[in-house]
This record gives structure tokens, sequence and C-alpha cells, in this order.
């Protein structure tokens, strides 16, 4: 396929749930090599077979630094990454009083350190190149979500961590953005309660729920914005101005 | 017997180095409920190509996790109403090269906050953050905002955050 990210290889954590697939499309339809990489092999197999253009399994346990010394020995045996997109994330929480320590540090390791440790070994290949584009997905809970303190603090540390990476990585050419979704119509949203889903929608501007093409256009577009750094783009409906609290 | 009344207590919890600064700046400040100032310790700046999957987990998890355990005892102290403030320092909140573990743990907590003032509204308890300049805590200032915070009035004021850096931060975008 021919477009803007042609010639480049885009490595995508999470690539097989509801927004990573649509990002890995995205960005397969824009022209790149995608690696869309994830936990379940099952998963990562149907996924990327369903795109078209190349898009390349891989298995990923984004916590685990083996699997991701492995997957980035895959993207350097295609020449290198020159796009991360750090999407594997999990959703679970409790308010602070029931919130148990260990999912505390889970909902860290997979939402923050993960992203991290992996952005550190590809931020090496990206730095020789002297070319590269990450790509966070945080949160709009990174504003503060009631019942959220486990994932809104993994996703306010990428947050900052990505402003400091963007001072750090950018004399090297490569452009370090975060993408903060709202409520994006995914499997992993599907399950909520009626009234939550209620008042959730109507405390959305623009008067629906996000879907995943959503996500993926802003991603896309900080995949090839080399002159964009160190910013959290809010994909959001508007909800992020509005009142959270209008129903 | 003649009833007595009890001062309400602030506790400075952490063991980050603005701990001090914090404990000097109390001693000015006539808190009007139960309070505590977090104040964790912050990971020294290390550049991300030294940044190895163990310095991570020690430096961003382990903080985390030990400001959760401690944020969840106060929050049981102050059950009945009081008031948290997070201090943080500026320079990782605002981001620094070098300084993605730091950015880490001081972005995390300020979305903590957030949220914990978002869910502890209905407890009556405020939850708000004072940024500074770690290398000028500035006594006075501190002392100035905390009493606003704790003092008389603040029980209305939650999920804010003030950098208290005499204008060094104008210009840049806050997070």
């Amino acid at each position: 396929m021919t477009g803007p990210l042609e010639g480049r290889i885009a490595l995508v954590t999470g690539g097989a749930g509801g927004i990573g697939r649509a990002i890995c499309a995205r960005l397969s339809a824009d022209g790149a090599t995608v690696l869309l990489a994830d936990l379940d092999p099952a998963a990562v197999e149907t996924a990327a077979g369903d795109i078209p253009g190349v898009v390349h399994p891989l298995v990923l346990e984004v916590t685990d630094p083996g699997s991701r010394h492995a997957a980035v020995a895959v993207c350097r045996r295609l020449g290198g990454a020159d796009v991360l997109v750090n999407c594997a994330g999990v959703l679970r929480d409790a308010r602070i009083a029931k919130l148990e320590p260990a999912l505390f540090r889970r909902l860290t390791e997979i939402n923050l350190l993960g992203p991290l440790a992996l952005t550190r070994l590809v931020a090496q290949d990206m730095t020789s190149r002297g070319r590269g584009a990450v790509v966070n997905l945080a949160s709009r809970a990174w504003l503060g979500t009631f019942g959220s303190t486990a994932y809104s603090t993994a996703k306010g540390g990428l947050v900052g961590a990505t402003r400091s990476l963007a001072l750090e990585l950018g004399p090297a050419g490569i452009t370090v953005n975060a993408v903060a979704p709202g409520f994006i119509e995914t499997p992993m949203t599907a399950g909520l309660p009626s009234e939550v889903r209620r008042r959730t929608l109507a405390a959305i501007p623009v008067g629906r729920a996000g879907r995943p093409d959503d996500v993926a256009g802003a991603v896309a577009f900080l995949a090839d914005a080399p002159y964009v750094t160190g910013q959290v783009l809010l994909v959001c409906g508007g909800r992020s101005i509005g009142d959270p609290y209008a129903a | 017997m003649i009833p007595t009344t009890e001062a309400p207590v602030t506790r400075v919890v952490g063991e980050g180095a603005l701990a001090a600064a914090v404990a000097e700046a109390l001693t000015g400040v006539r808190a009007v409920a139960a309070s505590a100032c977090i104040v964790p310790p912050i990971p020294p700046g290390t550049p991300l190509a030294e940044l190895s999957d163990e310095r991570l987990a020690a430096d961003v998890g382990d903080t985390l996790d030990s400001v959760l355990v401690q944020v969840q005892q106060e929050c049981d102290r102050l059950r009945d109403g009081g008031r948290l403030v997070f201090v943080l320092p500026h320079a990782p909140l605002l981001g620094a090269s070098g300084s993605v573990a730091a950015a880490a743990v001081a972005g995390g907590l300020l979305s903590m906050a957030r949220t914990l003032a978002i869910e502890l509204a209905r407890d009556a308890v405020t939850v708000n953050t004072v940024a500074v300049d770690g290398s000028s805590p500035g006594g006075s200032a501190l002392s100035a905002q905390l009493g606003a915070f704790l003092g008389p009035g603040g029980e209305t004021i939650t999920g804010q955050e003030i950098y208290l850096t005499a204008g060094s931060d104008l210009g840049r975008l806050r997070p």
C-alpha cells in the first residue's frame, strides 16, 4: 500500500484489541509495514490476517523482558521500528479504600513500566537512525476518574514520561506524544452497566461514544508529525471540556 | 473537668526531599481539620538508556506502591473529613530531559490526586497538589499555600494544582 508511512516499520502493542486493531489497520492503510503485537497467539494471528497490507503477527507480553527483547529483535530483522505505538493496557480498578496493592502494581506494570521499558529498547534503534515516532496510549482518566486510582495513576505516569521523553529524545529526531481516548466503543467497554453508559454518553458534547477509528486517526497523525512532540491529544468527543457530571 | 479541644493533626507523610521544607512550612499553619501532606521520594535523574528494567521497577513501581499504601492509611484516618495535599517538585511534572522515571512518578501522583479529589469529595476530604521548585521550596509561599488548603475555607478547594515557582514555569504547558 502507498501512503505517508510507506517504507516505515510500525510496532503496535495491544494490536489485537479493539483500539489496537484499528490502529494497525490505519497504519497499514497509510503504507506502513505493521507488527501487530499482543498477548494471545490466536488473537494475534486472526487480527493480522484480517487487516489488508503487510501485517506481521507478533506475540508479545509487555511486562516480560524476554518477550520485549524478542519483539525488538523481530523489528530489527525488518530494519528496525520507525514507529512504536504503546497501546497494550488493561482497565481494572477499585475505589481507593478497596484497591488491592497487588492490582495497583499489576496495572502499573502493564500500563506504565512495560511501555517505558519497550520504549527504551526501541529508542536505541531510532536514535541510531536519527528518526522515529513513539505514540503512547494514555487515557482521559489521566485527568481523574472516580474509582480509578490505579488506572489513572498509571496513565498519568505515562503522560508525565511522554513529556520528559520528548525533551530527551527530540534532539535525536524522535517524537514522543500521547493520545488520550475517552469513552470508546470496544469489547472492554461493552459490558458497562446501562446506567453508567447513559450518564457517560450524556457527558460527551458530540453526543456519541468514540470509535476505535477515531483514536487510530489521531495515532496516525502523530506517527508522521515530525514537528509535534510532547503533546497529549485528547480523543474524547469534548468530554474533557464539558461537565463530566452533566447527567 | 474543663473540656479540652485537641487541635487537628497534620502529618507529613513520605520520605521525599521536600519533607523537611514542608514540615517547616507547616509550623505557621493552623489546620482546621485532620490532614496530611504527602511528600513522596522522587527518583533521581537517569537517562533513558541507563534506565534498566530493575531501575524502572524500583524507582517507579516501588515508589508508587509505597505512596498508595501511605495514602490508603491516611484516607482511613480522614474518613470523617479532612485534607490531603500532595507536594511534588515542579521539574519532573513539567518534564525534563533525563528524568523519565521522576516524571512517571510525579505525573502518576498528579493523576492520583485528581482521581482522589473526585472520589473523596463525598467523604468531605479535599485533595490538592502543590508543585514547588525543588531547589528553592519557598518557605513562606509554601506555608501560605498550605494554609489555604488546610485552614478555614479550605473545605471548598479540591482537585486544584498550584505551581509555587515564582513564575519560572510561565509559558510552559502544564500537564
